[in-house]
């Protein structure tokens, strides 16, 4: 089962087994532009994701 | 992974600082070293009374979080702007300020624009036709006007705000694109007080504001998570991606860009100072608070202009 990377109200798909770095350059998203999450506790961007998982992506940039 | 302090498993990783740490260290280090920055800076003492200014984001709220843990004396502001835009964008960020303030048992001077002074933000930006169609200017104008003028009416030593390092390296990218020498003279840590104005200062200023929503979140702090709808496509926004690729590639490379200003700045290497830039600053006929202009500051000739247009 592909895992779920969620960021805001967008969702990407990525194959089980990849670093989260890794699926994060393939989503076209720039690791310094968020967080990311596993059941709402933060992980860093070496963590092997895990079959049929849902990590959520928390955006870091704010403005005004 | 593994935590530079204990070994076990990492939660954050800052690349800036070769550096992770695991969530309870990360949780100590980000009050230990806003001390360092406090003290460093002289940015105020245990003895002063601090306003912070907090708009229910992650990083004021953070800050108020850290300044209490911290003990230090610490009550917040928190200005209704407003802008509702469908989303009841301010109702949320006052429920959410509020509910920190009740939770943690601080105390929270609310002031609403609209009451204060007639018109909310999004109005008085369309009546006095300032800002180009946007209220961001009209926004932060009166934000600076009014913090000013509440410390000071209620007696605070200090206002704090939660800007953070990337928001300071975004502001100084685009002065430095634009040579904006007097902007960047200003531009720093602290912003002493003088004569109508209250000391100004930023505890979260070498921070990435990624390590800021790390915070939020290990802290479990409930913060507005919505953007204001205002800001999508803002010029500051642009800047922090633009630096933030540059970081991906170059770890490190905005806390050095900021950094190297301050040095630069502070050791008069940079530029040559103008002799008292404030000293043609005189008071407001309307309000008293400094200002450069002949008769009436900024805010007040903007209220004088959406008076006028508003009532005709």
């Amino acid at each position: 089962m592909p895992v779920k990377l969620i960021l805001r109200n967008k969702e990407y798909e990525v194959k089980a087994g990849m670093a989260l770095l890794d699926a994060l350059k393939k989503c076209d998203i720039i690791p310094e532009s968020v967080i990311a999450t596993r059941e709402g506790e933060l992980i860093t961007e070496d963590e092997i994701l895990k079959d049929g998982e849902v990590i959520k992506l928390v955006a870091v940039i704010s403005g005004g | 992974m593994k935590c530079k302090k204990c070994g076990e498993k990492a939660s954050v990783n800052m690349r800036q600082h070769r550096m992770a740490l695991c969530l309870d260290h990360f949780i100590e280090w980000i009050p230990e070293q806003t001390e360092r920055f406090i003290k460093k800076y002289n940015m105020f003492t245990r003895e002063e009374k601090i306003l912070v200014a907090v708009s229910g984001g992650k990083d004021s709220l953070s800050l108020w979080d850290i300044l209490i843990r911290l003990g230090y004396k610490a009550d917040g502001l928190y200005l209704g702007l407003g802008i509702n835009e469908g989303i009841g964008y301010s109702e949320e960020s006052h429920r959410l300020t509020d509910e920190f303030a009740r939770k943690n048992n601080l105390r929270l001077h609310v002031v609403d624009i609209e009451k204060e002074y007639g018109h909310s933000i999004p109005i008085l930006s369309q009546i006095s036709h300032r800002g180009y169609g946007k209220p961001c200017s009209v926004c932060g104008l009166s934000k600076r006007h009014e913090m000013n003028r509440i410390a000071r009416d209620l007696g605070y030593d200090v206002l704090a705000t939660g800007h953070n390092l990337d928001d300071e390296a975004a502001v100084l990218f685009g002065n430095t694109l634009q040579w904006e020498a007097d902007y960047l003279l200003r531009q720093g840590p602290v912003l002493p007080g003088m004569d109508g104005l209250a000391r100004k200062v930023k505890p979260l200023c070498r921070f990435y504001e990624r390590e800021m929503t790390a915070y939020a979140i290990a802290r479990r702090i409930e913060y507005i998570y919505e953007e204001c709808p205002f800001a999508e496509g803002s010029t500051q926004i642009f800047y922090k991606e633009a630096l933030n690729q540059l970081e991906n590639s170059r770890p490190g490379v905005k806390l050095t860009f900021y950094l190297r200003f301050l040095e630069a700045r502070r050791s008069g290497d940079l530029f040559v100072q103008k002799e008292a830039a404030q000293a043609h600053l005189h008071p407001c006929e309307k309000c008293g608070q400094p200002t450069s202009a002949p008769d009436l500051c900024s805010f007040c000739r903007m209220l004088e202009k959406a008076d006028t247009t508003g009532s005709s």
